[in-house]
């Protein structure tokens, strides 16, 4: 089972339940610096860009990590850290193109999605608007 | 300390300028919880009957709700408080978008304002610190550009509140705003803020962090409570078309308030206001949630062309809509989407604005304001471009607009001839937009709501039986489905009950009562769960709902303490209690002060009260508010 997330935009209302989903699930807290998915927010035109790691399989941030902290999952096919080897060089986050690599100042790691094993936090909090969508590639199915 | 929910309320005498933390007492939190329950008990102590609302006495609160900042689904909310400007009396107003959330991750439970600053300031925090700064630069300025100015300043991330020029020349019903057109807009809290000199408050939550009792089992509960609520009969139309939704089917049914509740039927294309055709029409731009929501009902419109091209903001919502469309006689949805943006940007409530205006037109109608009273204004229903220089005139205070910004009730005083049987008021506070003649729980619930007539103390949309959800609370609270038809008197006293302890219970924990009152799929059990799960504090669904009838009788003390007699200001608008509403189907009586009174008598009976309505001794007891007791002999004695 590999997937990956798909994020619509136009569909983003700014709600952050998925922030505060995903800060949760990873973290067993709250926060919006410890979430994987960021969404930059400007309510005055209501306009929400939701950013999180799209699992590139030409990963540009395992490319970039110097000290190989950085690998892809073979059961999920998410990149997943290894701590012990990170240095927290920020390199993998200046690599992303999209944005989808965040970083925890207060330990100095960057912070990725793992799609939460294959149920991710984020999908489950936004089914109204669907503005995130969870796409298995084996099956095609979408969740 | 309760680790999970410390209570740190921050304290900032704005006379003096100093500000520093106290903390909530366990106990006082598990017996309020947050938000309006910790609210009322604050200002309880704070304030007394002889308060002045625009004084340096009065005080400000901002309490978000004791689930905000977690992923409990729509619990961003927040409750202001404060005496009322507009009514004299209690005064809770509730406002979404961002600043609650934000708040609690900064590692605030509330934000308590006394005092006046001798000149303009804003107050910026964050979980690192908070500072009083000048705000010379941004009084006189819209909610707009002092949101824009203010995020320049401080980062594009920050959340801010703050009031317009309307809060600022104390209309009786400006606003406070916050994510530029969310409000906590009724009873003038505004002019609360605008009285202390207070423009804005800053908050920065980028690094904060907020911790629950118990991750897992909360994840666990919050996942029961977001499928039963993406399940409910409303979820996918209020996502989809927001409040506004079905104006057009309310005028077919005929209870849609029009031309200040002269009528309940609007004739003519009537399509056009509502929500469900923005799309579209091309106005709807873009859906927007408050924090934390999974419903995300907030509209966001623009007009492309034509003479009000590029108007843009948040909503409208249905009250704006039958505020101003349907209730200024306008079946045109752009000027209603033009006075809708300059509410927001100037810091009016929507709802007393529209309805001071229909008094005006009315007023016109029947020859007792001549066209020169209005400054040449031609007010007539149905005048957009009136409806629109009104809006500015008031909250500038210009011409006849100095005097609407005092509200209906003091206008009707002024002018006189009869005018107040069409103010639609009561107790001071113009009534939101339901015809009520047509609805008696919520004829029932406005009459008793401690801060006026309407809809947001008590959301009694079940009596009407239009989801198996309502029909099903309907059936819990009164026993039988068949209950769940508005115009009868028979258990209406159980179902406002009901919907006003659980709405007390909503607004403590930060929930948007659409998740409890529309909804309905939200109830104790799942609400005790999540909140044990999140903050230790360990309540069953019974003991869930006391706190909410806590919250309620602490309230009508407040307002019994200040003054309120039941007997005279447990009532209605002149015209919904003296006119019928011959539009409604069955004839529309009006809810006559007989037919109140014996839903009252049953109301107060069930709540406890006196056949006075006044809580007795052993109901306090019961509700640990003995204290309040010894302040209300006096009001007692009075009233009798």
């Amino acid at each position: 089972m590999q997937g990956h997330l798909v994020v619509d935009e136009d569909h983003c209302t700014g709600c952050g339940s998925c922030m505060l989903a995903c800060s949760l699930e990873k973290e067993g807290k709250f926060s919006l610096f410890l979430s994987r998915i960021q969404v930059a927010r400007n309510e005055e035109k209501a306009q929400f860009t939701p950013a999180v790691c799209i699992q590139c399989s030409e990963a540009p941030c395992i490319t970039a990590c110097p000290v190989e902290a950085l690998s892809r999952d073979e059961t999920t096919g998410a990149i997943k850290l290894n701590r012990a080897l990170c240095t927290g060089c920020r390199q993998c986050v200046t690599a992303c193109p999209y944005g989808g690599v965040q970083f925890d100042q207060t330990r100095d790691i960057p912070l990725i999605c793992d799609l939460c094993g294959g149920t991710p936090a984020c999908v489950e909090a936004c089914q109204l608007p669907h503005a995130i969508t969870y796409v298995q590639d084996v099956t095609g199915e979408a969740t | 300390m309760n680790t999970s929910y410390p209570g740190r309320l921050l304290i900032v005498d704005l006379s003096s300028g100093t500000i520093h933390n106290e903390h909530i007492s366990p106990e006082r939190l598990t017996s309020f919880l947050g938000g309006r329950g910790v609210g009322v008990k604050l200002l309880w102590d704070l304030v007394s009957g002889s308060t002045d609302p625009l004084g340096k006495e009065n005080a400000l609160l901002v309490i978000p709700g004791a689930l905000s900042g977690t992923s409990a689904p729509c619990s961003g909310r927040t409750t202001l408080l404060a005496k009322s400007p507009a009514t004299g009396r209690y005064l809770k107003s509730n406002i979404g978008g961002w600043i609650g959330v934000s708040l609690k991750l900064a590692g605030i439970d509330g934000l308590v304002f006394t005092g006046k600053s001798a000149q303009p300031v804003y107050l910026s925090l964050s979980s690192k610190g908070w500072q009083l700064h000048p705000a010379d630069d941004l009084w006189g300025q819209g909610v707009r550009p002092t949101t824009r100015a203010l995020k320049e300043k401080h980062g594009a991330d920050v959340e801010v509140m703050c009031i317009g020029p309307a809060g600022e020349r104390l209309v009786k019903f400006a606003s406070v705003m916050t994510s530029y057109y969310n409000a906590a807009a009724r009873g003038g809290i505004g002019a609360v803020m605008g009285s202390k000199n207070l423009k804005a408050v800053v908050v920065d939550a980028a690094m904060g962090e907020l911790t629950v009792a118990d991750p897992n089992g909360f994840a666990r509960a919050v996942k029961r409570a977001r499928d039963l609520l993406y399940n409910d009969s409303i979820a996918e139309d209020l996502h989809k078309f927001g409040t506004a939704r079905d104006v057009d089917a309310l005028n077919e049914l005929r209870i849609l308030p029009s031309y200040n509740f002269q009528k309940s039927h609007i004739s003519g294309e009537v399509g056009r206001i509502s929500g469900r055709a923005w799309p579209d029409l091309g106005y709807l731009k873009g859906i927007v949630g408050c924090a934390g929501c999974i419903y995300s009902c907030h509209r966001f419109t623009r007009i492309d062309s034509g003479k009000y091209a590029g108007t843009y903001s948040g909503g409208p919502e249905y009250e704006t809509v039958a505020s101003f469309g349907s209730g200024c006689g306008l079946l045109d949805p752009e000027p209603v989407f033009v006075a809708n943006y300059l509410c927001n940007d100037l810091g009016l409530d929507t709802i007393s604005t529209g309805n001071v205006i229909q008094w005006a037109m009315e007023s016109v109608q029947r020859g007792v304001l001549s066209r020169t009273d209005c400054d040449g204004i031609d007010l007539q229903f149905g005048n957009g471009d009136a409806v629109i220089e009104m809006v500015k005139n008031i909250a500038y205070r210009h011409g006849l607009g100095n005097l609407l910004a005092e509200g209906v009730a003091h206008a009707a005083e002024q002018i006189g001839q009869g005018s107040q049987r069409w103010a639609i008021q009561a107790r001071g506070l113009e009534q939101s937009r339901v015809e009520t003649r047509g609805a008696y729980a919520y004829a029932l619930a406005f009459a008793v709501n401690p801060r006026g007539p309407d809809h947001l103390h008590s959301e009694c949309l079940a009596e009407f039986g239009g989801t198996k959800e309502g029909r099903a609370l309907v059936k819990r609270v009164a026993g039988d489905e068949r209950y769940a038809v508005p115009n009868i008197e028979d258990k209406r006293a159980e179902i406002v009950r009901w919907h006003e302890d659980i709405y007390a219970v909503s607004d403590a924990l930060g929930l948007c009562a659409f998740t409890t009152t529309a909804a309905y799929s939200l109830q104790e059990e799942l609400i005790a769960e999540i909140l044990k799960t999140a903050t230790s504090i360990d309540l069953g669904p019974e003991e869930l709902l006391k706190v909410g009838r806590r919250i309620i009788t602490l309230e009508r003390c407040f307002n019994l303490r200040d003054g309120l007699c039941p007997e005279s200001d447990d009532i209605l608008p002149w015209r919904i209690m003296h006119e019928p509403q011959p539009d409604l189907p069955g004839g529309g009586e009006p809810i006559t002060p007989e037919r109140l009174k014996r839903m009252l008598s049953e109301y107060y009976r069930l709540h406890g009260w006196d056949t006075h309505g006044f809580p007795t001794t052993t109901t306090l007891q019961e509700l640990n508010l003995t204290f309040a007791s010894p302040e209300l002999s006096d009001a007692y004695d009075n009233c009798k």
